[in-house]
């Protein structure tokens, strides 16, 4: 277990290590922050003053190899714009989207399991249907149209809700409906697959034969096999609490760290970008390692077997 | 499926009962409605009653004929004139060269990783594994953004990108088919006779196994469609004067309370399509591979 739990925990290090580097070279690459940020025809002592502030008269290895320095030391470098640590920027947006991403995420597993649950033990009757239905949409309009359509009934037409902005509470309703709506309807319907297929296995029917009623079969037996698949959707939805709102953010003029994210990119304000690119790796990456884990704990075949879980795409 | 195993009684079903079951209507209409638009974006430049970035400053925010407009612009026109209907036929076809191209670019490299993984095995299948896994834990939409807006946005790279998403889901899938398709007879006896590894991988297993990587492809397209939108609405994908369905919708979000009209038509098109490709997908899973999932 030990050495299950230390190959993975390798895995995500490098992951992220990668995830950086890619980013550093691509951000860097693309053209001169210095000219980016004043604009080419400013004068060029004023150019020239920027790129000593921020070192980027050096090689891009060195330039490299100071920024994983300074990460090493926890720095992540100040925004390009205000002078700010990037790292305070970042962070102070981080409550404002949990704000919406929590209660969402929650909405998202107690209806999207328990309606997959449902539409499995109930498989081929209206409830299905229904599920089925609902999930097929989730899956299929984006959730800037589902906002834009929640804005246009709730706020424009009824006037019941604020349309955009985050000055109380009920500012925060619309964006979590949306970005719970889209999420309950993914995972309802891997669920309900895991569900259907546990079910299809000889030892629910061992169970069933050996005497146990059909309660006792759905939550001894089925409930724990087909958490599997489903903890790889609910991992990937914890992943995403931080940055899984950029558009609906947009949608909603919320500001969280999915609008810093679009301004900053507007702006080109480099460290701000890579703060939030390592912020939201190391969040979807640990949240992968924890999923693993548990996997471990769970199922005791994926201890010794190489390569793990399939990971289920969406 | 096939209908001379049917037991005799089922025989007696009318013809028609026995065409919706392998065709049922959801799928037709799914079906019509890809048809629909296919057509639409090969004949856009016949299609469009008026130039898609013609202004007409005298006929501003035009209400749709459903909303008691004019036929003069059939669903309305925004506020710099321009003509609703025409836009959203060219951005229908932009957004699908977009997703079709993009898919194509995503099969083409899963297949060739997936098969050089198979080929080879050892440390190339690891890099290509430990690629795979990579790409499955990155949060794609926030580097895209990042690598978007600091390349700064051309469509030839803005498809690249798009092509980028869901090549790992297809070059697993070979990779996994292409070595059980290795075990067996026909590629050994292909290779046995001399035939190279590019014969053996692209004449004898690819058209093997090409109906279930077709199903992959076509359950790619509606994500590549919702990925390109959503960076459109951000303003981010494909840039004006280019339009498409995310950005019609991005540039609606201005006018949702005096014009609804100007979002409403994108934002339709792109549910029905994206429904219509899923339902289609699905149901050739079902039909030609029950495996995948």
């Amino acid at each position: 277990m030990l050495g299950y739990i230390a190959s993975r925990a390798f895995r995500a290090l490098v992951t992220i290590l990668l995830v950086l580097t890619f980013a550093f070279f691509i951000l860097n690459a693309t053209g001169d922050p210095a000219i980016l940020i004043l604009s080419a025809d400013a004068p060029p002592e004023a150019i020239e003053a920027f790129r000593e502030e921020w070192g980027l008269n050096a090689p891009l290895w060195k330039q490299y190899l100071g920024y994983l320095w300074n990460l090493a030391h926890g720095e992540l470098g100040r925004s390009m714009r205000d002078g700010r640590d990037a790292w305070a920027v970042v962070s102070e947006r981080i409550p404002v989207t949990l704000a919406i991403t929590i209660p969402a995420l929650i909405i998202k597993l107690v209806i999207g399991i328990s309606a997959g649950i449902v539409a499995a033990l109930w498989r081929d009757t209206w409830v299905d249907r229904l599920v089925m239905a609902f999930s097929v949409t989730g899956y299929t309009v984006p959730s800037f149209v589902l906002g834009l359509a929640l804005m246009l009934v709730f706020a424009v037409q009824l006037g019941w809700l604020p349309a955009a902005g985050a000055d109380s509470w009920r500012h925060a309703i619309l964006p979590i409906i949306t970005l719970g709506v889209a999420g309950a309807a993914v995972l309802a319907r891997f669920t309900r697959s895991a569900m259907l297929e546990v079910l299809g296995q000889p030892f629910i029917r061992t169970g069933l034969a050996k005497g146990l009623v059909w309660r006792a079969v759905v939550i001894g037996h089925a409930f724990p096999n087909a958490a599997i698949p489903t903890l790889t959707i609910a991992g990937f939805m914890i992943g995403s609490l931080v940055a899984g709102a950029v558009v609906v953010e947009s949608v909603f003029a919320w500001p969280g760290v999915g609008r810093l994210l679009v301004s900053a990119v507007g702006n080109r304000d480099l460290m701000v970008v890579q703060a939030i690119l390592l912020l939201v790796t190391v969040t979807m990456v640990s949240a992968n390692l924890i999923v693993d884990i548990v996997y471990g704990f769970v199922d005791p075949r994926l201890r010794t077997a190489r390569g793990g879980p399939a990971r289920g795409g969406t | 499926m096939s209908d001379a195993s049917l037991p005799s009684t089922e025989v007696e079903t009318s013809g028609r009962r026995r065409f919706f079951r392998a065709w049922p209507p959801a799928v037709l209409l799914a079906l019509a409605w890809i048809a629909f638009i296919a057509l639409v974006s090969i004949f856009a430049d016949w299609l469009k009653p008026y130039d898609f970035m013609a202004l007409d400053l005298r006929d501003r925010l035009a209400e749709p004929v459903f909303m008691d407009g004019t036929f003069r612009h059939l669903l309305g026109s925004d506020e710099l004139g321009r003509d609703v209907l025409s836009r959203l036929i060219e951005s229908v076809r932009m957004s699908l060269v977009i997703a079709f191209l993009s898919t194509l670019i995503a099969a083409g490299i899963g297949v060739s990783l997936g098969f050089l993984a198979a080929h080879f095995r050892g440390w190339v299948e690891q890099i290509i594994l430990g690629a795979i896994d990579f790409m499955a834990a990155i949060p794609f939409l926030i580097i895209a953004l990042a690598v978007l807006a600091f390349f700064g946005n051309t469509l030839t790279l803005f498809i690249l990108l798009m092509g980028m998403h869901g090549w790992e889901r297809i070059a697993r899938i070979t990779r996994g088919l292409a070595i059980a398709a290795k075990e067996q007879g026909y590629a050994a006896a292909a290779s046995e006779i001399g035939a190279s590894p590019f014969r053996v991988y692209g004449a004898h297993i690819l058209p093997n196994i090409a109906s279930t990587l077709i199903v992959a492809m076509t359950l790619n397209i509606p994500e590549v469609i919702l990925l390109e939108s959503g960076l459109s609405f951000l303003g981010l994908g494909v840039q004006p004067p280019l339009t498409s369905l995310g950005n019609m919708v991005g540039y609606g979000r201005e006018y949702i309370q005096t014009a609804p009209w100007i979002l409403l038509s994108p934002a339709v098109v792109i549910i029905l399509t994206t429904l219509a490709v899923s339902v289609v997908g699905d149901w050739l899973r079902d039909r030609l591979d029950p495996t995948l999932r």
